[in-house]
């Protein structure tokens, strides 16, 4: 079975080199054949893999390091990809299902571009699949089986950690096929029109999943970790950050290319480092050269590798830049105050803001190599990254409403005075009221006034409220996306500033005090699952009339000599009380155990704001006939 | 055992708040911008290690001795060295990169951008005003 799937991947990558040649050629229709036969072979190969994963085939080396019987079958499955050589089986086989959906999906009659673009994938495959077979092979055979294989990471062996990597993957390989588009276009020297409605179908396509992959490995974060945060900038989240800010620059600079057909040299340069970014988020991740509590598969060697592709694979891309970018032009003249205006500034704010990420993220790792150690971690973010976007978001709901070419710049005051009642009301209610930072009421201000803004511009849209739901799908799309960035600003502001923790010790049958609830610990018991066993506490918790259980658990898992906490959640409806088990420990001559207890306020409208941020993305990509 | 037992009973003290909540709110945010040192990338208000916990009781201990957040700051660095601030110092030319270098940046791109558009305006005496 595995050497059927292991001949399959070889015959894939000679699809992929022929898909890469064919393409380059401009012979549309056969690239187009390649590309799809070189994903059918790659899929087939990757459900060997799979299958060897759920049935654990432990003559397969990747399975007997990576799987165990008593696995659940999700996380069998998952662990396919739970592992470098899987997930860069999982790559490939993204890179390859790109090219094929982009054969049968590219609508732009021009059979050249399109197979040149095909082709351009081609290659990337090519490299995915080389690498794939001749560095990282997960095909290789165990001679003798061991009789039980050593497990998966138990903190990977999650519901939203099973689907994390699969849409950061989706994310990250779609910005692969919006650069295929860049490089073919820029080929030919046509960045269009024409070319600019085929590269925002597919930028939103790599877009929506990048956000729902962030937004599920940050719930993950937060209740499997158990410390109450939900993101942590870690190197690892910061770089699906970075290409998530480039990708949304070029989501609205590819609207110029579109609508008036500026801005082409820019959105080119925004697909080229779309893709860079992409792949330097997987090799940051993937290479080890990160330490960092999430890079699980590591391995210096491979970095090695993968670095000489990134390094390789961003000399190709910009060089190509460089040599025919200067050649695009934009058409038509514009002002400051424009729509054009609006969306280069979004872009130099997204494109800063991703490389004020970059900067803090590698600025410890050249600080090592020149013999300092050295952290950067949230509070530089909170005071650099957090006002430039600041800066940007201020100007979101004023510009929104500007016109192509030149704006009506006449609305400027009652802008202004808007703007600043609001500020004024949020300070006062702020530090009158609710006893919080000028910075945190700021933050308020700005996630209603982004709120506001979106209703306010999808009223304008619609001219009267009557034809509210007769505007196209990608107003809708933008509405959604805008408000969603403003509900996320509001849970984030407020669960930061709002949050409060405690710890409490308590024996059975013992009572305490807790973020304002009272918690009884009614029992601490021994529970057993299919692969762990855990101590798992049953909590009271009374507030007013209020009354809910709560049941930490803290597991063991014996096959990988891990224990992980799993955190109970109860959402009280402005937020979420939220408690983990800690150690158990003998005071005042009893044996208590500690429990982290916290409160979270308003935690849900962060996910709630990038689940919008998402969908917006959805109703963008809708396509309406008319 | 009754050292072991009184120990314990000061391991467990350490993570029961200071009696001033401002005083307490300071110390919880100075322990997520301190590091610690014997975790990967975690701040010590996140971490189970027993380092932090110790980490966790000093920065208490010092604020409710009246130490400010800088007196904190510094002498977790004398004793850890710098590696031990996730807020890194705004000394020195890497101080000035860090911190300088991302305003820098947003100054030079809207220099650009203000460059770039009036250049295009310049291409054209008359721009038409144009509703999407």
């Amino acid at each position: 079975m595995i050497e059927a799937g292991h001949f399959a991947a070889f015959l894939a990558l000679g699809a992929a080199i022929a898909q890469t040649i064919l393409g380059l050629r401009g012979e549309r229709r056969w690239a187009g054949m390649t590309a799809i036969a070189g994903f059918g072979l790659m899929a087939f190969s990757f459900l060997t893999l799979v299958h060897a994963f759920a049935v654990s085939d432990f003559s397969l080396a990747l399975v007997a390091k990576h799987s165990h019987t008593l696995k659940p079958m999700l996380y069998k499955i998952a662990g396919t990809w739970g592992n470098h050589e899987g997930s860069m089986a999982l790559w490939a086989l993204v890179t390859l299902g790109f090219g094929a959906a982009a054969s049968v999906l590219m609508k732009t009659d021009r059979a050249t571009f399109e197979a040149r673009a095909l082709g351009v994938q081609g290659f990337l495959a090519a490299g995915a699949m080389g690498y794939l077979l001749f560095a990282s092979s997960p095909y290789l055979r165990l001679d003798p089986a061991p009789f039980q294989g050593a497990g998966l990471n138990p903190l990977l062996q999650d519901p939203a950690l099973s689907f994390h990597p699969p849409m950061l993957y989706l994310g990250y390989v779609g910005y692969s096929f919006v650069f295929a588009l860049a490089a073919a276009g820029m080929m030919e020297g046509r960045i269009d029109r024409v070319w600019a409605k085929e590269a925002r179908r597919w930028s939103l396509a790599a877009f929506v999943p990048l956000t729902i992959g962030i937004a599920l490995g940050s719930y993950w974060a937060y209740y499997e970790l158990g410390w109450g945060g939900w993101w942590f900038w870690d190197p690892v989240e910061n770089a699906s950050l970075m290409p998530w800010l480039i990708g949304a620059a070029l989501l609205h600079s590819v609207i110029v290319t579109e609508k008036r057909e500026n801005f082409a040299a820019w959105t080119a340069l925004l697909a080229v480092l779309a893709f860079l970014f992409s792949i330097m988020g997987a090799f940051l991740v993937r290479s080890g050269v990160l330490t960092s509590v999430h890079a699980f598969a590591v391995d210096p060697k491979r970095g090695t590798i993968l670095l000489f592709g990134l390094m390789a694979y961003g000399a190709m891309a910009l060089g190509l830049f460089a040599w025919r970018g200067p050649g695009l032009k934009g058409a038509k003249p514009w002002l400051v105050g424009s729509r054009e205006g609006a969306m280069m500034a979004n872009n130099i704010v997204l494109v800063v803001a991703a490389l004020t990420v970059l900067l803090g993220t590698l600025f410890p790792l050249m600080a090592e190599a020149a013999g300092r150690t050295m952290s950067v971690g949230e509070p530089y973010f909170r005071l650099t990254f957090v006002p430039i976007l600041a800066v940007l978001l201020v100007l979101l709901p004023v510009a929104q409403s500007w016109a192509w070419g030149k704006a009506d710049m006449t609305q400027w005051t009652r802008w202004a005075i808007a703007g600043a009642a609001l500020v004024a009301v949020f300070a006062a209610l702020g530090v009158g009221l609710w006893n919080i930072s000028l910075g945190a009421a700021f933050g308020l201000a700005l996630g209603v006034w982004l709120i506001g803004g979106a209703i306010w511009e999808l009223r304008r849209r619609a001219v009267t409220l009557k034809r509210v739901f007769r505007v196209s799908p990608r107003v809708w799309g933008m509405t959604l996306a805008h408000m969603g960035v403003g509900l996320f600003i509001i849970g984030a502001v407020v669960e930061t500033t709002g949050r409060y923790e405690t710890t409490v010790a308590l024996a059975e049958g013992d009572s305490g005090e807790a973020v304002g609830w009272t918690l009884t610990l009614d029992d601490v018991g021994s529970i057993e699952g299919p692969n762990w066993y855990a101590d798992k506490a049953v909590l009271t918790a009374v507030k007013g009339k209020v009354k809910t259980v709560l049941e930490p658990m803290k597991r063991y898992y014996p096959a990988a000599r891990m224990p992980t906490t799993e955190t109970a959640i109860f959402k009280t409806g402005t937020g979420d009380l939220y408690a983990a088990i800690g150690e158990q420990r003998v005071v005042d001559g009893k044996a208590r155990w500690v429990f982290r207890v916290y409160f979270n306020p308003l935690i849900d409208l962060v996910y709630l704001g990038v689940l919008m941020i998402g969908l917006g993305g959805l109703f963008s990509l809708v396509k309406v006939k008319r | 055992m009754k050292a072991l037992l009184l120990s314990v009973m000061i391991a467990l003290a350490t993570d029961a708040p200071l009696q001033d909540p401002a005083e307490e709110a300071r110390a919880q945010s100075l322990m997520r911008e301190l590091r610690c040192v014997a975790c990967e990338n975690e701040p010590v208000s996140q971490s189970a290690a027993p380092i932090a916990e110790d980490m966790r009781a000093r920065i208490r201990d010092m604020i409710g001795e009246g130490s400010s957040d800088q007196e904190v700051r510094d002498w977790f660095e004398s004793r850890y060295g710098e590696f031990v601030l996730f807020r890194p110092k705004g000394r020195g030319l890497s101080g000035a990169v860090l911190w300088i270098g991302p305003f820098l940046l947003l100054v030079v791109g809207a220099v650009i951008g203000l460059l770039t558009a009036r250049r295009k305006r310049a291409d054209s005496a008359r721009i038409e005003s144009e509703d999407a």
